[in-house]
């Protein structure tokens, strides 16, 4: 695209040590600072003596090991149902066409640029009027449908791409509408169906706002909230605690990520930006 | 694929059901009804809830911090998408150069995005700490600072504190969107243009950059609004503080709510930052619509 010019060079070499050092230098510094012994915490050292004390001493923290419970418990099946519902919607609005269908779409599309803090305005009074609130059934419907427009969308642009012509030669085979369905068409939309499956998953185990406004015990808090709890007052000056609770809450979304990246950012990026 | 018959349609709002219930439930009918709250003293703690018509939006007229907090979130939103779109357009730039090893610092770049808010949240205070943090280390020892600057704590520093860190954290998603739209870039264009003389700048400028305009302007607005609901690092490193000079719509309206238990009050600092981000994705509707 561009010709290795000498200023081509320049540039290329330029931002390649300065966003490059702005990139990586910071993860390094979270996993360098969570392998100190606590003797070096006030200390300019790098990767200098390695120690999995403190690595050890959160995961050996009994309130900690069950944020991190919750907030897989919570992740996956916030996950799972997201990514079923997405799919049914997103193939309804993708092979069929009835009355209301393009304004159905519209407002779901339009939905993602209500502030979610206002909405929790309106949805604490109501979840705790049916008594839902500190209830992990709260956080997993908020995550759903949160995570519902750009769900639906993505996987509707996805089913979008399978010719109808598979379905219609189904169809002359005697295959019925729900046939055809589960058996030819979603099992081509897998690759979509799993980016939005970590999507939802990243979603749920990422959220702050929700967890802290809708669990209110200890012992309900999911991953973001309890390290909130954990690491204020006494805890914050914890910080090789903290960078070694960020590391291990870090590693479950990174490892998913590199190994799934191709599916994801090839399929978050068309959703978008055919949605 | 089928149009008319009724089974079809039966079936098709079937499939649509389960989404449009918990949409329902959980999105459009709390979103409507935060309308009314805004229009009523409702309260978390107080059982009251009367209709006081538009009081609680009179009232944040008056509010002496009504506007502070307007220009605060224009602040933030405009350097939060301003600067790690432009960190973003050059990162996709040089990893499109396809060395050895760029896949590699792709995927790495990317885990930045991936990771929970609130380790980037505690991994930006630690580095911006006033007394032990690196930032201050490495800028003593440059001579950019010859005393210890306490950056989550000074008005101005707060700011550039929580813009860094949300740079930090979506600059990787900038890259991934133009990385792709640069994959579509008519390769012989760029030929044609370089035959007739041009140079990388007049070929950035004007082969380059027309083409993949419609995708840049989709994310700086998707940017935008993302920044315009954005919570999680404001919560964790300032929580608006020092005296709300990094307090935006998101922190704002979550303390009116559930510190003050102003739900009211709340409600209507919300309707108002609705019409905001309602004006953006105006602008990002009509530029998908430009472009199908």
């Amino acid at each position: 695209m561009f010709q290795k010019t000498l200023a081509f060079k320049i540039f290329f070499w330029t931002f390649i040590i300065l966003i490059g050092f702005f990139a990586f230098f910071p993860q390094l510094w979270m996993i360098s600072t969570s392998l100190k012994p606590d003797a070096e915490m006030y200390k300019i050292t790098f990767f200098q003596n390695f120690n999995l004390s403190n690595i050890i001493r959160i995961l050996n923290n009994s309130d900690f090991l069950g944020y991190l419970r919750n907030g897989f418990s919570v992740a996956i099946i916030s996950s799972v149902i997201s990514t079923t519902v997405s799919a049914l919607a997103g193939y309804s609005f993708s092979k069929f066409r009835f009355k209301g269908r393009k304004q159905v779409m519209a407002i779901i599309l339009i939905s993602q640029a209500f502030p979610q803090g206002l909405l929790l305005v309106s949805l604490y009074p109501m979840l705790q009027q049916v008594g839902m609130i500190d209830k992990f059934s709260s956080i997993i419907l908020a995550y759903v449908a949160l995570t519902l427009p750009i769900g639906t969308w993505t996987l509707k642009a996805y089913f979008d791409q399978i010719p109808n012509s598979i379905m219609e030669a189904a169809c002359i085979d005697g295959a019925s509408d729900l046939t055809i369905m589960s058996k030819i068409v979603m099992p081509l939309a897998y690759p979509g169906m799993t980016t939005i499956a970590i999507y939802s998953f990243v979603w749920a185990w990422n959220d702050l706002l929700y967890a802290l406004t809708l669990i209110s015990t200890t012992a309900k808090r999911t991953l973001a909230s309890g390290m909130i709890f954990t690491f204020t007052g006494e805890g914050g000056n914890d910080w090789i605690g903290m960078m070694a609770a960020s590391v291990i809450a870090s590693i479950p979304v990174a490892i998913m990520f590199i190994f799934l990246q191709k599916f994801f950012v090839a399929g978050m990026t068309a959703g978008a930006v055919k949605g | 694929m089928k149009t008319n018959s009724k089974n079809s349609t039966l079936m098709a709002w079937l499939l649509v059901l389960p989404a449009l219930i918990i949409f329902l439930l959980m999105i459009l009918y709390p979103f409507v009804n935060s309308i009314f709250i805004s229009f009523t003293n409702k309260n978390l703690i107080f059982p009251k809830n009367d209709f006081i018509g538009f009081e609680n939006y009179v009232k944040l007229l008056k509010d002496p911090n009504t506007i502070p907090l307007i220009w605060t979130t224009f602040k933030f939103v405009f350097f939060s998408t301003l600067c790690p779109f432009t960190l973003g357009l050059i990162w996709a730039i040089l990893m499109n150069e396809k060395f050895k090893g760029s896949q590699f610092m792709r995927g790495l770049t990317l885990v930045n995005w991936i990771i929970p808010g609130i380790a980037i949240g505690f991994l930006w205070n630690w580095i911006f700490n006033g007394d032990y943090g690196i930032l201050n280390a490495l800028f003593n020892k440059l001579g950019i600072i010859d005393s210890n600057v306490i950056w989550l704590a000074g008005k101005q520093t707060s700011l550039i504190a929580v813009v860094t860190a949300r740079t930090w954290q979506m600059f990787p998603w900038y890259m991934a969107f133009i990385m792709g739209a640069l994959q579509g870039v008519p390769k012989e264009l760029c030929e044609a243009s370089r035959i007739d003389g041009a140079n990388n700048i007049k070929v950035f400028h004007h082969v380059i950059i027309p083409s993949i305009k419609p995708v840049l302007m989709l994310i700086l607005i998707l940017g935008a609004i993302s920044n315009l609901q954005h919570f999680d690092l404001i919560n964790v490193m300032t929580n608006g503080g020092p005296e709300r000079a990094t307090s935006t719509f998101a922190i704002e309206v979550y303390k009116k709510a559930f510190k003050e238990y102003n739900l009211g009050r709340a409600a209507a600092l919300g309707v108002i930052w609705a019409i905001l981000l309602g004006g953006f994705s105006w602008v990002y509707l009509r530029n998908l619509k430009e472009e199908n």
